[in-house]
């Protein structure tokens, strides 16, 4: 099998969330390829294939989950070969996610996590009814590029604007790009708090998290 | 049936899993395989199925998802469960009938069957997001619509100034302040005794609930409470206190259930066994006496789509035919409020839950979340159709149904924002404006061209 029909396969064998299957074939081609090349050209697709279809309504959380799951094992199996190698897992940013105080929501707050994570970015993903001084404290451990706060409800959307406070309060406003979402945020909400971006479905948040952490970076 | 007691010491005894094992082992799996095994299938031209069959196998999908999946509790982490005997009772046992309210404003409100002649149970109002200088009006007008058996109190978010937060002491006032508002907005409407059965949609904290519902803020037990659960099937203890105090008290205790289309249920077919199975953890987790389902789309969030009116209409069907509990429906329309998209997503809603054998209730405009965009017209509206709709076929409204998506289909990803009550409203007096008046005589004359009456 040559190395692109190799690649084929882990990225089918993951869009259809096969744990197994993805992991004997990673663990097959690891003999001729490195696992960075098996990232970017099997893993990395196969993702964006899966937030695609899930985009369009084609596949739902579940066969998302699933992917992930798959995505996961992979992963468990890579990453002792690349510190072995010394070769830096790959990955654009860093995100600490969860949903607000209160709030006990967390399909759309996993969703989102789980399409960042598969799309490069590390994610810490702290659960939900989490306070505005988690968030942050976090955020100054992981050392976060991003702080991504759902909240579903009109009353807990409140505890966004928190987040914002806090960080004003402690002198870290600018050390973080602050993204917000939820069924009830629209970015009216987000200019009113003073977020950095919004995302109205789980796709656009993640792409406004790109795009955000590329302009801070100096890109486009 | 197993008693409440008995559920409270299953939610400390029993089996321990954690929470994404209980989704993605557990939770998952069984729905796609309940699905497959009962053949449960989704047909975008048939958004109101009139088949007694496929609504029957919902219902057994539902009967064993429940049996193997039960209530997860979430401060536990344990699985509340019960064996297939104790359901069976529960749904023998469970009450086929709610009363509602006092007086000469007591109504019933009852079971139905698909296909039913009797008028569907009128419920009005709306638990959206309202400022506090018309909610006390919006209470009056819903009140005036002599049609209306029950009511949904606005949520106020605010106090004065003050931004209400879920589970601050601000929270508590304003749930407080809104008993008030909805008893006093009904007396003033002449009918004191009006049952409301939304509380306490200010409130998201179980303990601002219960101190709402002491009776000298206006609370009675003969009013409805509603008790939510966690997507899906997952309660908390925060709802279960809530339980433990209305149960004491001898309160009507609502199911409310949100079943996600896209979540973790899968597609329309997993969503409607999963609507249907809230029944059951209803009936026996939150001792409910009336069952509220409101199914939303997980990128759209709205319920007018035909695979979001498949899956209310199916479990609409599959409740009322198996169990025969009071059950009713509430949709979002992707529309804002006085425009004609509005009005043609409201009726296919409507359409199909009332022909499904279910109660109806206001489709709630803009997705439920403007402030101040649920209008009292929209409450006519409801009350019209269901009284001039009764006896309305599952097949007929199927009909119906196709030729108004034809209107509106295409409007849903870019909707009509339309307007909020003081854009639209004279409200001092509380009457529609001339456009709007127009708007509503102008697509009530369309719907009647496509067969649709209204009283």
């Amino acid at each position: 099998m040559s190395g692109d029909e190799a690649l084929k396969e882990i990225e089918e064998a993951i869009v259809r969330g096969d744990t197994e299957q993805s992991s004997q074939l990673v663990e097959d081609a690891l003999g001729d390829m490195d696992p960075l090349a098996i990232i970017q050209g099997g893993m990395m697709p196969a993702m964006e294939k899966v937030g695609n279809r899930f985009s369009c309504g084609e596949i739902f959380l579940p066969e998302m989950l699933m992917a992930a799951e798959a995505w996961n094992g992979v992963m468990k199996l890579l990453k002792p070969k690349m510190l072995a190698e010394e070769t830096n897992i790959p990955k654009i940013g860093t995100v600490v996610i969860g949903t607000v105080q209160s709030d006990v929501h967390e399909i759309g707050k996993n969703i989102v996590a789980t399409l960042l994570s598969t799309a490069g970015f590390e994610v810490h993903d702290l659960g939900v009814n989490i306070s505005a001084s988690t968030f942050i404290e976090k955020a100054q451990e992981v050392d976060a590029d991003i702080i991504a706060a759902s909240a579903i409800m009109t009353t807990t959307m409140t505890y966004q604007r928190d987040i914002l406070e806090h960080l004003m309060a402690r002198g870290l406003r600018d050390n973080y790009i602050v993204l917000v979402g939820g069924g009830v945020v629209n970015q009216r909400w987000a200019d009113e708090i003073g977020a950095d971006g919004y995302g109205e479905t789980a796709v656009e948040g993640v792409r406004t998290a790109k795009e955000l952490l590329n302009r801070r970076r100096g890109g486009g | 049936m197993v008693s409440f007691h008995e559920v409270l010491e299953r939610a400390t005894k029993g089996p321990i899993i954690s929470p994404k094992d209980f989704d993605m082992r557990v939770f998952i799996p069984k729905v796609r395989e309940v699905v497959e095994n009962y053949k449960i299938r989704y047909d975008p031209e048939t958004p109101c199925p009139a088949d007694d069959d496929l609504a029957d196998r919902i219902y057994q999908a539902a009967f064993d998802l429940y049996a193997d999946v039960g209530t997860y509790v979430v401060d536990t982490e344990r699985v509340i469960r019960f064996s297939r005997e104790e359901i069976e009772d529960a749904v023998y046992e469970a009450p086929k009938e709610a009363y509602f309210g006092e007086g000469p404003d007591r109504c019933v409100f009852g079971g139905r069957k698909p296909d039913d002649s009797e008028i569907p149970h009128c419920h009005v109002g709306s638990g959206t997001d309202t400022t506090e200088d018309v909610a006390l009006k919006m209470v009056e007008a819903y009140g005036r619509i002599a049609k209306a058996k029950t009511v949904s109190i606005p949520s106020v978010t605010t106090l004065g100034p003050i931004k209400s937060s879920a589970g601050s002491p601000v929270e508590t006032l304003a749930g407080i302040y809104m008993m008030r508002i909805g008893r006093e907005g009904l007396r003033r409407a002449g009918r004191p005794g009006m049952g409301i059965i939304n509380h306490m949609s200010s409130c998201a904290q179980g303990v601002s609930t219960i101190a709402a519902s002491n009776p000298d803020f206006g609370a009675r037990p003969s009013d409805g409470w509603l008790i939510a659960p966690h997507a899906e099937l997952k309660i908390n203890y925060s709802s279960l206190n809530q339980v433990a105090y209305l149960t004491s008290w001898g309160a009507n205790i609502g199911q409310e259930a949100g079943p996600i289309m896209g979540g973790y249920a899968g597609g329309p077919e997993g969503t409607a066994v999963v609507a249907t199975a809230y029944c059951f953890h209803g009936i026996l987790v939150a001792r409910a006496t009336y069952h509220l389902t409101y199914p939303v789309h997980i990128t759209n969030v709205c319920s007018t789509t035909p695979d979001m009116l498949y899956v209310a209409s199916t479990s609409g069907q599959a409740v009322s035919r198996n169990v025969g509990v009071p059950y009713y429906a509430l949709g979002y329309a992707a529309a804002g409020s006085a425009t004609k998209q509005y009005f043609c997503e409201a009726a296919a809603y409507l359409l199909a839950i009332q022909s499904s054998g279910m109660g109806i209730e206001d489709v709630h405009p803009n997705k439920a979340v403007v402030t101040n965009g649920a209008l009292p017209i929209d409450s006519e509206f409801t009350c019209a159709l269901g009284h001039g709709m009764a006896g309305i076929t599952r097949k007929d409204a199927n009909r119906i149904i196709k030729r108004l998506m034809e209107t509106y289909l295409g409007g849903i990803k870019n909707p009509p924002k339309g307007r909020i009550l003081e854009e639209c409203y004279d409200v001092r007096a509380m009457k529609p404006d001339d456009e709007l008046r127009k708007t509503y005589d102008e697509v009530t004359r369309e719907l009647r061209g496509l067969g649709m009456r209204f009283k």
